[in-house]
């Protein structure tokens, strides 16, 4: 008997400390909505503040909201999550994760939602832009909705231009104007070879590391402004390694090579809160950290220069997906319709610094109000008029996307001639495309 | 003693099922965490699977096709053998002048072997970060070290071949005390009377050390160089933290790629293919270095 109870209580042991280890209580009588996201930490109480809101004026549905860091993460934990159906009912995605999660018929259909009891009209879907509903479809087919959008502007330190004698009023406006000032604005004063300020950041990383893709986010802006394109529109052939993609990868090139850039370092906003570093590509997303990091000296940000053949900078965003494995779809439908209203997306842009999805916020005089008493934000939204969207690559996107990175970085780390690195690559992602059209069949 | 009249059959049988209720937790566990995913995995190979979908499309040999036609996988396995070839001979001699000398009689070996052995338990992790830092071409020791001397230091992590040579360097760095220990528990275990019979007909510390130290310590040898051999191979964790696979590559080793396959570009088929390749490659080598040594152990 001694033996039987004995293992009866290591068992009962085993157990209850599975027990302890569940989440904290749900509140009873509300519904919960499970929300998993990926914003940074100076983000989190702007979220909590929103989520605060909505919960006020929904006060039977209680929103968790859980960090997920983002990139392989995000991805890998929504695999796991789906298969062993524990997937959250809301989740952040990026359209690259839309075919995978399609073909597992994990996610719902937005229209489904849109088009039901509680959904939106076509005027309400025709304010949101264009760019973002690109991005939160695949194949045609909308599967999630943008909950805040954001673009690249170009950052500048105005002391640095003064000390260089360059106009701060007039940052550089196309791609000349942009080498040449951060030529000037690259010094080695003792030449010792060591560089104590560099003029631009130029986001070069290794194409097989994690941040490959970020590389080529912010490079497409660039390709774009050539006049070029990603793919075809029959996902027949990638069209990068075209005249445009070659002039913006020799553009890269000589910015890489004219300033002796060498590392691949990836705290650019350290380096520019230390006066090291005159200008970068950055995002929105950054704002709310800059107003207390950057303290004691004069910067702004400015639209991006403009390319040879047109302005262009790239739209992306978070959006939101409800997963068929969720126990309160209508719920979360709720969240998501909520979080698209004008003066909701008003109230998170003034909160957060990230752009609205939806033109009709622009007139939202508490907006116009919030635009005019800051101009550095300003300058995001008056960009979003010609952000565009990547043309989205149906299938094998991520590795294309790694082809592309890695043309970027054996054209500026490896000293390659960009027309040859783009066209080993397009030769790999050709040979990819060609793979499936003969197969046929998507991928199982 | 002769089992008594009364050892019927069924109480061998009874005995047999406890001793498999004993074990069932450690069997349980096993086949849980090893013996099905090795099985699943070789299941998969043979199959192209994305984790989401509820299917697996049969390809038969596909993937092993695809990897020996696919150039990337060449150039990885290549970057594989540079690496085993780098790590393995200079961390077994290193380990072992580090054995021998703290064998003698010395102040401080205590410490000594403490300071050697302490790379082997940090985090892989924060060794990485903490060198990657080192390795900074314009901040860090490494080349400030060198400048001491009068050396300008390359942008180590940065250029193809110092990054491979950069990446060899820490990964001996962190797995020396390990193959210390060993040598050292090799070298404790060789009679003093050896040693002493050596001295009264004249030998010298080098003929003690090349007739009497490396014959005997073989098996330690022998053992030292499989488990570094496998080990090296099946690199991941450093070259993913210190380097990422770049620049453009060059430090990317076979389970990093595996690593890809498999979780950024999700075709779980294709990476069990290629792990199941390493795992034939590794028996074989394994079975080479016994037959080579048999005769001299």
């Amino acid at each position: 008997m001694k033996k039987w109870s004995a293992l009866a209580f290591v068992l009962g042991l085993a157990l209850w400390c599975q027990c302890g280890k569940k989440e904290p209580a749900i509140t009873a009588g509300k519904t919960t909505v499970t929300f998993w996201h990926s914003f940074v930490s100076s983000t989190v109480p702007a979220l909590n503040e929103l989520i605060a809101k909505f919960e006020q004026e929904n006060p039977d549905i209680q929103i968790r909201a859980q960090y997920i860091p983002t990139g392989d993460a995000l991805i890998q934990k929504l695999i796991t999550s789906v298969q062993s159906k524990t997937a959250p009912d809301i989740s952040w995605v990026h359209s690259d994760y839309l075919e995978d999660l399609v073909e597992a018929g994990a996610i719902y259909k937005m229209a489904e939602f849109i088009d039901g009891p509680d959904g939106l009209s076509p005027a309400e879907m025709a304010q949101i832009y264009p760019a973002l509903i690109q991005y939160a479809s695949w194949r045609g087919t909308l599967y999630s909705l943008p909950m805040e959008a954001t673009n690249l502007a170009l950052l500048y330190n105005k002391d640095l231009f003064r000390k260089a004698g360059l106009d701060p009023a007039q940052p550089p406006r196309d791609w000349d104007e942009l080498v040449a000032c951060a030529k000037k604005l690259t010094t080695d004063t003792d030449g010792d070879g060591k560089q104590e300020q560099v003029g631009f950041f130029l986001p070069i990383f290794p194409a097989t590391g994690p941040l490959g893709g970020w590389m080529v986010w912010q490079w497409l802006p660039f390709l774009w402004q050539a006049g070029g394109e990603i793919i075809n529109p029959e996902q027949t052939a990638v069209l990068y390694d075209g005249p445009a993609g070659v002039a913006a990868l020799t553009l890269w090139q000589n910015i890489y090579q004219e300033l002796k850039l060498s590392t691949y370092t990836t705290d650019y906003d350290v380096a520019f809160a230390s006066q090291r570093l005159a200008m970068a590509l950055d995002g929105p997303w950054n704002l709310p950290r800059y107003k207390t990091l950057l303290q004691n000296f004069d910067w702004g940000f400015a639209p991006l220069p403009q390319g040879p053949k047109q302005k262009a900078t790239i739209i992306g965003g978070e959006y939101l997906t409800i997963f068929k494995q969720s126990k309160n779809p209508a719920a979360a439908w709720k969240f998501i319709k909520w979080i698209i209203q004008p003066q909701n997306q008003a109230y998170w842009a003034m909160k957060s610094s990230y752009l609205p999805i939806n033109r009709k916020v622009l007139e939202v005089p508490e907006f116009q109000a919030y635009l005019a008493a800051n101009p550095n934000f300003k300058v995001f939204v008056d960009e979003l008029e010609y952000s565009m969207a990547s043309r989205p690559i149906d299938y094998n996107g991520l590795q294309i996307t790694r082809h592309v990175a890695e043309a970027l970085e054996r054209a500026t780390v490896g000293k390659i001639d960009p027309a040859t690195a783009l066209r080993e690559s397009s030769a790999k992602s050709n040979a990819l495309l060609a793979a499936r059209t003969q197969t046929g069949s998507a991928r199982p | 003693m002769a089992p008594s009249r009364t050892y019927t059959a069924s109480a061998r049988k009874k005995e047999g099922l406890s001793a498999l209720l004993f074990l069932s937790p450690t069997l349980v566990i096993f086949s849980t965490f090893v013996l099905f995913p090795v099985l699943f995995s070789f299941y998969l190979s043979f199959h192209q699977w994305n984790m989401f979908s509820a299917q697996q499309a049969f390809v038969g040999l596909a993937n092993y096709t695809r990897m020996f036609r696919d150039p990337e996988f060449w150039s990885v396995l290549k970057n594989t053998l540079i690496y085993t070839v780098g790590t393995v001979p200079l961390n077994m001699a290193l380990s072992l002048l580090v054995a021998y000398l703290l064998n003698q009689k010395l102040a401080g070996k205590k410490f000594l072997r403490t300071a050697f052995f302490a790379p082997v338990i940090i985090s892989p992790v924060a060794a990485a970060v903490i060198w990657r830092w080192m390795y900074d071409p314009n901040f860090g020791l490494v080349n400030y070290f060198l400048t001491l001397v009068g050396i300008k230091g390359p942008n180590w992590l940065n250029e193809p071949h110092s990054a491979m040579f950069a990446l060899i360097l820490m990964a001996v760095w962190k797995t020396l005390g390990f193959n210390m220990v060993l040598f050292s528990a090799g070298l404790q275990g060789i009679p003093d009377t050896y040693y002493e019979a050596a001295e009264i007909d004249g030998a010298g510390a080098w003929t003690k050390f090349w007739r009497i130290t490396i014959p005997l310590l073989s098996p330690t040898t022998f053992f030292i160089m499989v488990m570094s051999i496998i080990g090296s191979f099946q690199a991941f964790d450093v070259v993913y933290v210190l380097t990422s696979g770049g620049p453009m590559g060059a430090t990317k080793v076979l389970v990093f790629y595996l690593y890809e396959q498999a979780f950024k570009f999700f075709e779980m088929g294709y990476a069990s293919a290629v792990a199941y390749f390493l795992f034939l490659l590794l028996i074989v080598l394994t079975l080479l270095q016994i037959r080579l040594m048999k005769s001299k152990i």
